[in-house]
């Protein structure tokens, strides 16, 4: 008798959100699977790696995750190219000199050296503000005129500042990071009241990532059951894409600061879970991170 | 259904201030509003009563009945005023509440064998409050022998299957549903309490009594006995006085499993549809759960 797999199939699809423009775009979700189950379904995109650009010139970053950039942090053009050379999909840009508490770069020069970027590399960008939700409206406003038309990535929107965002947002043609702390519940309150100013296909799902020993589980859970009330369930308000940003999340805790086969370790280890938890769009800071990351995505190891 | 008022409660600030000043006004008048309104048994809320328990006990029962002719329910954690309470109520008042709890068992129980009380029996132990159906069975059976062994027979035990906010856990909606369905197998004779309000507890104001009501007709359809709730919502006395029965065959069919083409509704009908689904857990429960 022949044998025959006992594959399941589900009525969700997640969303296919599209970033960046023309020959360099790229796309995420799609899939009517759950997270690397190809088997059960369609591939349509497979998770993609994005490296870190902060613009704060990597400051606070353990000495082993800057090296492979020492020459460049200070130039994001610089810095992001370096990125491409060593394998990341995309860049994610984080604005870190804009926070108030910091250096408190204004909104016009963070938007002009984010345009600046954009112009010089061909690949997708997601732009994270400080995550001060009053700074981040000034900022993500003035990125999305800079860029208009470019389709970036950007947040992170939150329960204080979604409305001004989200406008700037649809009004500039770009995609939206909706930002919940670790909660089913609230992250699907911010997806529906996001869904009245933006279709699904401009939204990516950022449930906040924890380090390893850090809440690493509960951001686990938290990918694992939007994936499942999406595409299992058919709750439309949970089918987008998901983000999982855990570079600076590993890299700030004491033990990767402290040796760096363990910060390595800290920040794979984090990675490849929240790979599996259902994450389409992961950021790291080291690059061999990245490559290990696309060759599990690629099915390589 | 049995309505318990429930808003003689010593969160409230208005009744806080009115039993720390022992002003009786505003007391009575929430007593006074809640008979009209169509309350069968005042619930007095006391919390631990720390201060002068007995004291405060025995003020708040005698204020109260001066205005009110209705059974009292009385609701502390401090034994000590809850005996000097139920001493001078004039109708047969209900305990509320005991558990399986030792120390419930053994500081509570032995007042309702004392003043032949009705006695609020819950599922929560030593242990916590159980997390699904079957130990929330367990539990009761356990507590209740306890309860029968002491002289309190069926009949004047009210279970109290503990509500859980939607909000915080939306999968012990549904246990405590399925737990009122089974409940008269259990233990034939007992009735069933349930404190309505805690499911949307959590929720924004103005958006709880949708939440109350159709949970309500939902318990209601289980074969729930009585209910500790908000009588001031008119919408919900008329619910539970046989009044809006389309709403009520809506949640019944979300209930049944029947198909319902909830986008053809005018909106007050698709309301309550999605709200029994959620309450159902059909649908993921956030606070826009009504604009999805």
């Amino acid at each position: 008798m022949e044998y025959k797999a006992p594959l399941e199939t589900y009525t969700g699809r997640v969303k296919e959100v599209t970033l960046g423009k023309g020959a360099d775009a790229l796309k995420i979700g799609g899939g009517n699977i759950l997270p690397l189950h190809y088997f059960e379904g369609s591939v349509v995109n497979r998770p993609v790696v994005a490296l870190e650009v902060n613009d704060n010139g990597a400051a606070g970053w353990a000495e082993w995750v800057v090296e492979p950039y020492k020459d460049v942090v200070s130039d994001p053009v610089k810095w992001a190219r370096k990125c491409l050379s060593l394998g990341a999909d995309l860049i994610c840009l984080h604005l870190d000199s804009t926070d108030p508490q910091g250096s408190n770069r204004s909104a016009m020069e963070a938007a002009a050296m984010v345009k600046k970027v954009r112009s010089e590399v061909d690949v997708p960008l997601i732009v994270y503000g400080s995550g001060d939700d009053k700074k981040d409206v000034e900022v993500l406003t003035a990125v999305a005129e800079a860029c208009k038309g470019e389709n970036l990535l950007l947040g992170p929107a939150v329960k204080e500042n979604y409305e001004a965002i989200a406008r700037a947002v649809a009004e500039n043609g770009h995609c939206i990071i909706a930002q919940t702390p670790i909660d089913l519940n609230l992250e699907k309150e911010l997806n529906v009241k996001l869904l009245k100013q933006l279709p699904p296909e401009r939204i990516v799902i950022d449930p906040l990532s924890s380090a390893l020993g850090y809440g690493m589980e509960y951001s686990f859970t938290i990918m694992e059951r939007t994936r499942q009330i999406g595409v299992v369930f058919g709750d439309v308000a949970m089918q987008m894409p998901i983000i999982a940003d855990l570079g600076a999340e590993c890299w700030k805790t004491n033990q990767a600061r402290a040796d760096r086969e363990q910060g390595m370790h800290w920040e794979s280890i984090t990675a490849m879970s929240l790979l599996l938890a259902g994450a389409d769009l992961l950021v790291v800071r080291h690059p061999d991170n990245c490559r290990l990351l696309k060759e599990a995505i690629e099915g390589k190891i | 259904m049995i309505l318990i008022g429930e808003n003689i409660h010593i969160i409230s600030k208005v009744v806080s201030e009115a039993v720390r000043n022992r002003d009786a006004a505003p007391l009575q008048l929430l007593a006074r509003e809640q008979s009209l309104a169509g309350a069968d048994y005042l619930d007095l809320n006391l919390g631990p009563a720390r201060k002068d328990p007995e004291e405060v006990g025995a003020w708040l029962v005698n204020t109260v009945q001066e205005v009110a002719d209705l059974p009292i329910s009385l609701d502390t954690m401090n034994p000590l005023a809850m005996e000097a309470g139920l001493k001078i109520c004039k109708k047969r008042p209900l305990l509320n509440s005991a558990s399986g709890k030792s120390e419930s068992k053994s500081n509570m129980m032995p007042l309702a064998v004392k003043y032949r009380t009705q006695v609020i029996i819950s599922v929560i132990t030593d242990q916590g409050c159980p997390p699904d159906v079957d130990s929330r069975v367990e539990s009761i059976m356990d507590t209740v022998a306890y309860a029968n062994e002491l002289g309190i027979s069926n009949e004047d035990i009210w279970v109290d299957p503990i509500i859980l906010p939607v909000s915080a856990d939306q999968k012990q909606v549904r246990e405590a549903l399925e737990f009122i369905k089974i409940l008269p197998d259990l233990l034939p004779g007992v009735k069933s309490v349930v404190g309505l309000s805690n499911v949307s507890n959590g929720t924004p104001p103005h958006l709880r009594g949708i939440l109350n009501r159709t949970y309500m007709a939902m318990l209601e359809k289980n074969g729930l006995y009585s209910a500790i709730a908000d009588v001031l919502d008119p919408e919900l006395v008329e619910l539970n006085h046989g009044g809006q029965e389309a709403i009520r065959k809506l949640i019944y069919k979300v209930m049944d499993g029947e198909p319902i083409d909830a986008a053809g509704l005018p909106e007050r009908e698709r309301n309550y549809v999605k709200t029994a689904r959620v309450l159902m857990g059909e649908a993921l429960y956030s606070h826009a759960w009504l604009e999805s």
